[in-house]
């Protein structure tokens, strides 16, 4: 039986548990399988317990329990939870405690879920494997010598191992698609807006969405109707308030429905993943959709486009880390212009410097037109393009990586990291609601992933869609076995 | 693994990238760098510009910039009230060094280096 968010919360709402009960074998869980991978960076067992008897207390008093009741949630550790500490897996704000809560973490608790631990990233977001955090490498609990994937790596692992049961990433270029692609896990980006990102450390904010990993597409919908809702403190926050993502979700909802596929785009894939894709698709047909060929053409585009307008945002976005208001300040700074320059030196990681120094370079004077202003422009001409291909057809499907998890250490060069997104970046750059689902395992036991992509606001046809695949494959397999043997 | 999109010959740079401009470039950052980390960004930040310069593959001179990715969403402001703010001892625990309730940083010049 697999070990869902949703059968957690009616087990405790049945009143056979206590969530103090639960939550407490939540945290023997962790202790028992984390140091084997590695997911959790914190964890608060104290605060979570608390809160668990609080709830308890709740339901023995009758009151209204929220829709998230007693379910063990975990946060990447670039999302505030006030009094804990967010380090973005830096050295930077390794000591750094949130004097607030993000709005995301203030909703699941409002609905009584049960924040338990900030989870493992690749160092401010930026990476595809979570080697670049610079606390420790997080492992895939499909294939310990295996990558997660990244940024999200530590969130897409905990839930893969079931060490939480719903677990928030954040998605730039594809940090939540791309490792619940390789660990086997629902992993949703919302429409650009739909979330809050009010404490969430930003990276590009023009792409930066927060999204949920769930063992089931079932349970990202339950999460996304707590999260999906306008935020004041949110400039870039849709009007928009809660919408009901579970009541849409239909098996049928594939029946009639146009899925484009761009096959001139994803050719050359490895022949494991062209067959699972293969496979994939027959099955939308099978349950009732038509495949139909459209022209992704922009896609070969994507990553360039994507890291000139992100590091560019990135460049500005880390100017805040100086040393001088918060994070480790260099003890070598014997001057205020060495507080910044040390301080940034010691503090951030080689991938994130690289980055830095590419979005200074795109935006400086001389080179911004050729640069950040003509990528500005190529994101247009997607946008445009997703609009011709979305006149097409309802969605759109890719594979989510080209691969499945890599081995740990196996990619050296930055370049080679970035063409891991190639399938994902699409999304982040028109705004589009995007979505992984598990859709199968490979000969050496790693997960493949299929992507949908919806045109924007269309998140709720998107999950719904999601869900009529993953109850159309009925996958047998869904938690890796050294995690599942002494799940009820 | 095979990587079927990286491109099969580099670009020619049209941009000169140079320790120079390396150099320039960590200044306007404010990032320092060590000897050995200016050749190794030197040589990964070269890879990666000669990639993106493919971008002048498009014609891009009808093309308005996006600035928004909506349509719908613009400059947004609230009305101009006072509501919660973090307080200065909130602040403070965080700082690296403070005094008085300020922050207290190094001096702008020292002696050895005006």
């Amino acid at each position: 039986m697999t070990f869902t968010a949703s059968s957690h919360k009616n087990l405790f709402l049945s009143g056979k548990r206590s969530a103090e009960e639960m939550i407490s074998a939540q945290f023997k869980r962790i202790e028992q399988h984390d140091p084997f991978i590695g997911a959790f960076l914190s964890t608060f067992p104290e605060r979570a317990l608390s809160q668990a008897r609080a709830l308890d207390q709740k339901r023995a008093q009758g009151k209204p329990l929220g829709s998230l009741a007693g379910i063990p949630i975990a946060l990447k550790d670039n999302m505030h939870v006030r009094g804990e500490i967010s380090s973005c897996a830096s050295k930077f704000l390794a000591n750094y405690k949130a004097p607030f809560d993000s709005t995301v973490a203030r909703l699941i608790e409002e609905q009584d879920g049960i924040i338990i631990g900030k989870t493992n990233l690749d160092e401010f977001a930026m990476g595809s494997s979570t080697e670049n955090s610079a606390f420790h490498t997080t492992k895939n609990p499909w294939n310990l010598e295996c990558t997660p994937g990244g940024s999200s790596g530590g969130s897409a692992a905990a839930v893969s191992a079931r060490l939480a049961l719903l677990a928030l990433g954040s998605d730039t270029g594809g940090s939540i698609r791309q490792p619940a692609s390789f660990c086997g896990v629902v992993g949703f980006k919302p429409t650009y807006g739909r979330v809050s990102r009010y404490g969430l450390v930003a990276f590009g904010s023009s792409f930066d969405q927060i999204g949920p990993f769930a063992p089931s597409v079932e349970d990202a919908a339950l999460i996304m109707e707590t999260l999906a809702t306008h935020c004041d403190k949110d400039s870039t926050s849709l009007p928009l308030k809660k919408e009901a993502f579970l009541s849409k979700l239909n098996r049928d909802s594939l029946k009639g429905k146009k899925i484009g596929v761009p096959r001139a785009s994803i050719s050359g894939l490895s022949a494991e993943i062209e067959q699972n894709f293969s496979d994939s698709l027959k099955l939308l047909e099978k349950l009732g959709a038509e495949i139909v060929t459209i022209d992704l053409s922009m896609l070969k585009y994507a990553i360039a486009c994507y890291y000139i307008l992100s590091t560019a945002e990135a460049s500005t976005n880390l100017a805040r880390f100086d040393g001088v208001r918060y994070g480790v300040r260099s003890s070598q700074a014997t001057r205020l212009e060495e507080v910044y320059d040390l301080s940034r030196e010691e503090g951030f990681g080689p991938e994130v410097k690289n980055r830095i120094l590419l979005g200074t370079f795109v935006l400086s004077s001389g080179y911004k037109d050729a640069f950040y202003k003509k990528a500005q422009k190529v994101r247009t001409l997607f946008i445009e393009q997703f609009n011709r291909c979305f006149a097409q057809c309802d969605c759109i499907a890719m594979p989510t990586a080209p691969s499945t998890a890599f081995s740990l250490g196996a990619i050296h060069t930055p370049l080679e990291m970035y063409l891991q997104d190639i399938f994902t970046i699409p999304a982040n750059l028109a705004g589009l609601p995007a979505i992984n689902i598990p859709s199968g395992l490979s000969k050496e036991q790693k997960p493949f992933g299929l992507q949908l992509i919806a045109p924007v606001l269309h998140d709720a046809a998107l999950l719904s869609y999601a869900y009529a695949f993953e109850q159309g494959l009925h996958l047998k397999q869904q938690i890796p076995s050294p995690f599942s043997e002494d799940l009820l | 693994m095979i990587l079927h999109f990286y491109p099969s010959s580099p670009q020619e740079i049209m941009t000169q990238f140079n320790d120079k401009e390396l150099l320039k470039l960590t200044k306007l950052a404010r990032i320092s760098c060590t000897k050995e980390e200016q050749a190794s960004l030197l040589e990964k930040l070269t890879r990666i510009l000669s990639y993106i310069e493919q971008l002048n593959e498009l014609d891009t001179a009808e093309t308005q910039p996006c600035n928004h990715i909506l349509p719908t969403v613009h400059s947004v402001l609230r009305d101009d009230l006072i509501t919660e703010c973090l307080s200065r001892e909130e602040f403070l625990q965080n700082s690296p060094s403070h005094v008085g309730g300020m922050i207290r940083v190094p001096p702008v010049l020292n002696k050895e280096n005006p």
